[in-house]
Formats: C-alpha cells, structure tokens, sequence
C-alpha cells in the first residue's frame, strides 16, 4: 500500500515542533513510532501535507524518577518502558499492559505517547479508502450515518489502547506543550468521551510527559481479544491499589475508558463495581465479537482481575 | 515534493540515498535497492513479513519512512550470509524444514536474530513470544521454533 505524499521534517525541540505545525496551517501530524499512525495515513483516514517527526527530539526519550512523581517521556518506547526495573516493582499493571500490548516487535517502536493517543478504532472506519467509498462514509469520516449501528447519529468507535485504562488506575497526569504554553491535568481530562474525535488536546498541541505517582501498587490488566499474539483489546480490564483504596478501569468499549472507584474496607464493594462496570459498558457490534459477549465479560473479567489482584484481601 | 537525502549502512555497504519523504524502508528496500528479500503482505504492521533490523531492533519496514533512518544501519536476509556461509539461523531453517512457502521466512528470521543477539540463550517460551511478532499461514510454527532453538544451541557453542 503507497502512502500519498506528503513532507517529512524532524525538529530538535518540542518548540521548534509547534512552530513547524504552526506553519503547516492544520494539515501536519505529529510522527513517534508510526505504528498507528502510518497505517491510518496508508488508509487514507487522514492525509496530511506534513509529517513532523517528534524522535529527534532527546527530551522526550528520558524516563526519571523524582521524589513524587515517575516522569516518562512521550517516545519513550513501550518495550524500553515494560524492563524498566521501577515499572515491574511498583506498578504490576502497567507491566501487565506493556506486555500485552500488539507484539514484541511493534512494542519496540510504538511509544507510550502514541499508544494513549491512538484514535479510535471501528471495524467499519479502519478499512481502505476503497471499502469506505463502497460502503459510504461513517460519521467519523464526516458522513451523515454511522455505519456499525443502523441510523445512529453519534459514532461508536472504541478506543484501543491498553496503557491508557492502567495509567488510570494509577492516577496519572499528562504534560502538554502548546501554542499557548505549557499545562499539565489528569490523564482522564483528555478524553472528550465522543469516539469521533476523542481528544480534548489542542491543535498543535504535544503530549509531552506521562506522569505516575510515585508509590508502590499492586495491580494487574486483562485484556480480551481473539489471537494473544498482536490485537487490540476487544475489552480490557485494569486494577491498581495501594493502602486499602483502589481504581478499576475498563477500556476498549466506546471513546474513552471508564474508571471506578473503590475502597477494600467497604461491604460488597467486588459486586458493586462489577455491577456498575457491566451497566455503564455499551459496547455495539463494531468488532470481530459480539457486543453481548463482550458486554458479559466487562463483569467476568472485573471479577477475575479482583480476585487476581487481591486474593484474599477481598471482602 | 523536495527529496530527502539521507546517509544508512544498509548489510554493511554504506550509502547516501535520495527519498521522497513518504518512501517506506520497505519501498526503498525492495524497489531501489532491488533487496527483495523483505515482502509486503498486509502492509499496516500486522503480518512481520517485511522485518528488517534497524540498529539491532526489528522493524516493520512497511510502516518506517525511510527519511527517519538517517544515519541507522539496515540489515536484511540478503546481509546475513558472512564469508560464503549462511547464517547458522538461515541452516537451521533449512534443516528443520521450518520454510513452507517461504514468504514469511526472511522476517521470521530476522525476528529470531535480534532476539538471539540480545539473548544468547532463550528460553521456548522466549522465543514463541518473539516469534508471535509475526504471522505464518502455512501454519508451520513448530518447526520455526525448533529450527531457532537449534540454532541457539549451536550459535552458543562457537
């Protein structure tokens, strides 16, 4: 497949990056890894004037832990990411994810940066520019209906990244370098919730740093999906806890993860967040299973990851 | 659109080499370089068969522009053979009969050589992991399994 044409520039710094985006008047994307974004160019799902390669930029490379905070860079790679001795002793679920993530291979290029801010994902937008214009453009591509549900008028694509629901779970908070300067929120605070454009960053806008609280967890990630070897989630389930209080976040259903609260100490608490997870979970038959199925293993899996997780520590 | 130029060692010759700056590796591989050793089967990263190692990583050469490799070193099936000898995995492969149609093999290969430079000595469940990076449809993994492990074992021993 030939990718259409388009320029390619590789930026020392994040500011000279901004201002190569700045210059490309909206038609540039920001390259990591390529590992989502090539195929989507190669798809035509977008098609760009320019490419602004963000790995020459060292800063965003770095991976350091300060007293508060493990701070890692944006091109930090999801493999150099899964051996760093801090993820496996405290965070376990991060772990679990990095390692369930595509392939061996495709972890060695893609970025966590690029991972949290992958599109989302439908069996009937991910297709050839060909396919599409048989089928007729979805809302995603700017058309008048969706293409999964029959006359829906708001789309449904889900969002595949696995890291982002265990990032979640461990309180994360993300840093932005923009046109108008730096900002750093809560991980959470990015998603629109809408599938179609699923991102709350501004035009230009550069993840920059992935933040984690600096404190051991215990925690563990699930993920549903058909061959282990390479997909993307169908569902996935993350749990993250430390001193008796804990999160669980579902991923892979609609535009953005949902995430749950808990407490140990409190009566029921497994039921009421396997419940709540299975109520709030509207998955639609826009993957290779069925939204009842996987719709029933939002509960198994939140049940199973629990019971990994804390053992008996459950009430 | 202005062309890139950009210097890479590609199976130890190095050279400076002019690209548009939407050429894949894989486009430059195979259609300048006529190294057509990597394939093109899915073409979006899912299938490993066009596999090349850039600076000891495996890649998808399918989702690489060959503009970001500036400076990097490429090593593909047709740089594997030193001195008139094939490499031990290449024989291994042979032997085992680890090839059906062949077209997943130089990626498979590769796959398994970056992964027997970094680990001398992998473990099965190693290598199925490593290997799980790319797809064969003849479904013949056992054998590709058997034709690494023994070419571990012997890479080891000299």
């Amino acid at each position: 497949m030939i990718l259409p044409p388009f320029a390619y520039a590789r930026p020392k710094t994040v500011k000279k990056a901004i201002a190569l985006y700045q210059g490309a008047k909206g038609q540039a994307v920001y390259l990591a890894g390529g590992t989502d974004l090539v195929p989507r160019i190669k798809q035509r799902l977008m098609c760009p004037a320019l490419s602004i390669d963000l790995k020459g930029i060292q800063a965003l490379k770095r991976v350091t832990l300060t007293r508060d905070w493990l701070k890692i860079g944006a091109n930090v790679t999801l493999y150099d990411l899964k051996n760093h001795p801090v993820v496996a002793k405290y965070y376990p679920a991060l772990y679990e994810s990095l390692n369930t993530t595509s392939c061996e291979t495709l972890q060695m290029r893609g970025t966590l940066g690029g991972n949290v801010l992958q599109d989302a994902r439908c069996l009937f937008f991910n297709k050839s520019d060909t396919w599409r214009k048989a089928r007729g453009f979805c809302l995603k591509m700017g058309g008048e209906s969706c293409n999964a549900v029959k006359g829906a008028r708001v789309c449904f694509a889900n969002y595949a990244s696995d890291n982002a629901p265990v990032l979640l779970t461990l309180g994360a908070e993300v840093l932005l370098s923009g046109i108008a300067g730096d900002r750093q929120i809560p991980l959470l605070e990015i998603f629109t919730g809408k599938s179609d454009s699923p991102f709350t960053l501004h035009n230009g806008e550069i993840l920059t740093q992935i933040l984690i609280p600096a404190q051991i967890t215990k925690g563990g990630y699930l993920k549903l999906r058909v061959r282990d070897s390479i997909d993307y989630p169908l569902v996935g389930v993350a749990l993250s806890t430390a001193d008796g209080r804990g999160r669980l976040a579902v991923g892979g259903i609609g535009g953005k993860p949902l995430l749950f609260e808990f407490r140990g100490d409190d009566r029921g608490w497994v039921e009421r967040i396997a419940d709540e997870a299975l109520n709030q979970s509207k998955p639609v038959r826009n993957t290779v299973l069925s939204a009842a199925y996987r719709k029933r293993m939002v509960k198994t899996l939140t049940k199973r990851i629990i019971k990994l997780v804390m053992g008996e520590d459950r009430r | 659109m202005k062309s890139i130029q950009i210097k890479v060692t590609v199976n130890g010759e190095p050279m400076s080499l002019d690209v548009r700056p939407y050429e894949t590796l894989l486009e430059t591989l195979r259609e300048r370089l006529h190294l057509t050793g990597a394939k093109e089967a899915c073409s979006l990263g899912a299938c490993g068969s066009c596999t090349v190692i850039l600076d000891k990583i495996p890649v998808r050469a399918c989702l690489v522009l060959t503009a970001e490799i500036d400076g990097m070193t490429v090593t593909t099936i047709e740089g594997l053979a030193a001195n008139g000898r094939l490499h031990p995995l290449q024989e291994a492969f042979m032997e085992k009969g680890a090839v059906q149609c062949g077209f997943c093999t130089s990626g498979m290969i590769l796959t398994a050589k970056s992964l027997l430079d970094r680990e001398k000595k992998p473990s099965k469940d190693q290598i199925v992991r490593t290997i799980s990076s790319n797809v064969c449809r003849c479904t013949g993994y056992k054998k590709i399994i058997e034709a690494v492990m023994t070419a571990a074992e012997r890479m080891e021993r000299t």
